[in-house]
């Protein structure tokens, strides 16, 4: 099936006076992907966002979205051919009126069926546990709550893109997960997302693709498995049934170190880990960083599970998709400037 | 029909926001219209009622005059309070960052406008209908009918007023900033620069000025309105100089210059609403 694209930006730019803020960044959205926007602070996250939702205008550049009759269509032309769009951007800021006051005219600015819009909110409500709070004054709510409420408005008029901007900002580790499993059930429904974030994890967890953004360029753009094939070195976490007793641990990682030998990768940035193995006492597990593919890891498997029979057993062999980023994120975004030539390492595989 | 729908659905975002813009603002409403109802329940009342010697004025076109002097100020006040924050909030407050994705900004700052104007013109009729009944109660039928005019004249005052308020709003950083310097430049500035072009040249009628322009509100009660430009000022004499003070503009004049303050403020306002970026 041919992917239909949603959202596409040419080439945009944003100057600030003399701050280049966006650098000539180019994207393409596909209908029903949730691409994750990642990027240390004053990278250009917002800016972008905030160039597709019309709050900044581009220096250069045009952004495009899919228009009711299934075409690219200019942003800045007749808004109201655009397909349905939610954004949430930065910490959301209410008028100081009842939760219900507020989405009932953010629904009616945005058309949605004025007899279903008070299902729809009490719906909204109850997913994100606000019912209660239906008529209170917003400036009564805490700042998770708030957010929350942000990110209903969003959702409102059941737009089919959805941009999320720091969506997790503010929430406890509960609304974070009901928010994911909310974000899941979006994609279920095959709604488009573009969420900007700082949390790997949850942009690991839930994303198709994933931009790195630094300095207002991208560094890269593509699946995480995809970028996971540019990183010099990869990681396994091994975790086992028994602590290993103290006295045991030095000859074990000794062995280790040599059965694994082939695998394991030596050049390993210091800023990862100074070593290629490493034990946590607390989790009874092993950390190993190696260099290959899947057949790499699956050899890896087999050493632990054959060589170290008697000194330990392997209860979990997994990659951790959120290291994995982390580590991604800190090979090719830098301090400095210097970004990750993504075609250069392209070029060498 | 269907460009009526259309422009049904074109002017929707501006009904709505104008609704939600009196719900969001009736506090404001109700404090200040009891804050005004009071200024006239005592000025109008209370004032004669509980001083003797305060005798009332000798008709009831002069009672209303008497009892609108306070107006401007009152409509000063209303108009920084309702309109200060009109634009710039959406940008301090960062609210725009919630709302201008859902709304044309033009027919965001229509509807709060409207919104706005709505309440203030409801707190003024407050004003005027406590003077009415008062003036009934002092008078007696029939009710000149001047007061009305007045009430007009108030409207456009308030139209020019909030228009200028606006366009402070439209580039100034914070709420508080806009309503100090509105107030400053329209209780003080316009005041003081019409002396200075009056003393530099007593011919030189100060139309530009919303001070001046607010004189018609209570000169418009006068039965005799000044026919005459000679009519319009009085030339007072100390020590050896002539001073001119203007006291009224022409009704023309006044609804002319109300209306282009008006039209430019907001013109210019919504242009660099529309050019601000957040």
């Amino acid at each position: 099936m041919m992917s239909e694209t949603v959202i596409r930006l040419d080439n945009i730019s944003k100057k600030f006076g003399d701050l280049l803020a966006v650098n000539d960044v180019s994207l393409e959205v596909n209908k029903g992907e949730t691409i994750g926007l990642v990027g240390p602070n004053g990278a250009g996250k917002t800016t972008i966002i905030k160039m597709i939702a019309k709050l900044l205008r581009p220096t250069s550049g045009r952004i495009f979205i899919k228009n009711s009759s299934g075409e690219l269509q200019d942003l800045n032309q007749n808004a109201r051919n655009l397909i349905k769009t939610g954004f949430l951007i930065d910490i959301p800021s209410f008028y100081d009126m009842t939760a219900y006051q507020l989405l009932r005219y953010f629904a009616n600015l945005q058309n949605y069926p004025k007899s279903q819009i008070n299902k729809r909110i009490d719906e909204l409500l109850d997913l994100f546990k606000l019912s209660e709070w239906k008529h209170k004054k917003v400036k009564t709510f805490s700042k998770g709550m708030t957010q929350k409420l942000g990110i209903i408005q969003a959702l409102i008029h059941d737009p089919e893109i959805i941009i999320l901007d720091e969506p997790q900002t503010g929430l406890d580790p509960k609304a974070r997960i009901e928010i994911r499993k909310y974000i899941r059930h979006l994609q279920n429904l095959g709604k488009t997302i573009f969420i900007a974030s700082h949390m790997l994890y949850e942009i690991s967890e839930i994303c198709d693709k994933i931009a790195l953004i630094n300095h207002g360029s991208f560094v890269a753009y593509d699946t995480l498995e995809n970028l996971e094939g540019l990183l010099k070195a990869k990681e396994i976490k091994c975790q086992i049934l028994k602590p290993i007793a103290p006295e045991n641990l030095g000859p074990i990682i000794k062995k280790l170190s040599e059965k694994l030998d082939p695998y394991l990768d030596k050049d390993l940035d210091p800023k990862i880990s100074k070593v290629p193995i490493k034990y946590n006492p607390h989790k009874h597990g092993f950390r190993i960083f190696y260099k290959g593919d899947d057949e790499t890891m699956s050899n890896i498997l087999k050493v632990l599970v054959k060589e170290f029979e008697v000194d330990f057993t392997v209860h979990s062999f997994t990659q951790p998709k959120t290291s994995q980023l982390e580590r991604i994120y800190s090979q090719m975004i830098t301090d400095d400037g210097e970004q990750f030539n993504l075609k250069k390492r392209r070029g060498k595989r | 029909m269907e460009k009526l729908n259309n422009l049904y659905i074109e002017i929707k975002p501006i009904l709505h926001t104008y609704v939600f813009e009196l719900k969001k603002n009736s506090k404001k409403f109700i404090i200040f219209s009891i804050i005004t109802g009071l200024i006239g329940f005592l000025i109008g009342f209370l004032g004669f009622a509980l001083i003797p010697e305060d005798s009332l004025s000798s008709s009831q076109g002069a009672y209303f005059q008497d009892g609108l002097g306070i107006m401007s100020l009152i409509l000063i006040f209303g108009v920084c309070f309702f309109f200060g924050g009109i634009i710039c909030s959406e940008f301090s407050t960062k609210s725009g960052y919630i709302v201008f994705p859902k709304i044309n900004k033009y027919k965001l700052i229509i509807g709060k406008y409207l919104g706005n104007i709505t309440l203030l013109i409801g707190v003024i009729a407050i004003y005027y209908f406590i003077l009415v009944l008062l003036g009934i109660f002092f008078y007696g039928l029939p009710l000149n009918i001047r007061i009305f005019h007045s009430f007009a004249i108030t409207i456009l005052y308030i139209l020019a007023v909030s228009s200028f308020v606006t366009l402070f709003s439209s580039f100034m950083k914070s709420v508080n900033m806009t309503i100090i310097a509105t107030i400053l430049i329209l209780l003080i500035v316009f005041s003081l620069v019409d002396q200075i072009v009056v003393l530099s040249n007593p011919d030189f009628e100060p139309i530009y000025s919303l001070d001046f322009m607010s004189r018609l509100i209570t000169s418009i009660l006068e039965t005799d309105f000044p026919a005459t430009t000679a009519e319009r000022y009085i030339d007072m004499e100390m020590q050896g100089f002539i001073f001119r003070i203007w006291i009224t503009p022409t009704i023309q004049m006044g609804i002319t210059v109300m209306l282009l303050y008006t039209i430019i403020c907001l013109g210019l306002a919504s242009i660099i609403f529309s050019r601000k970026q957040l």
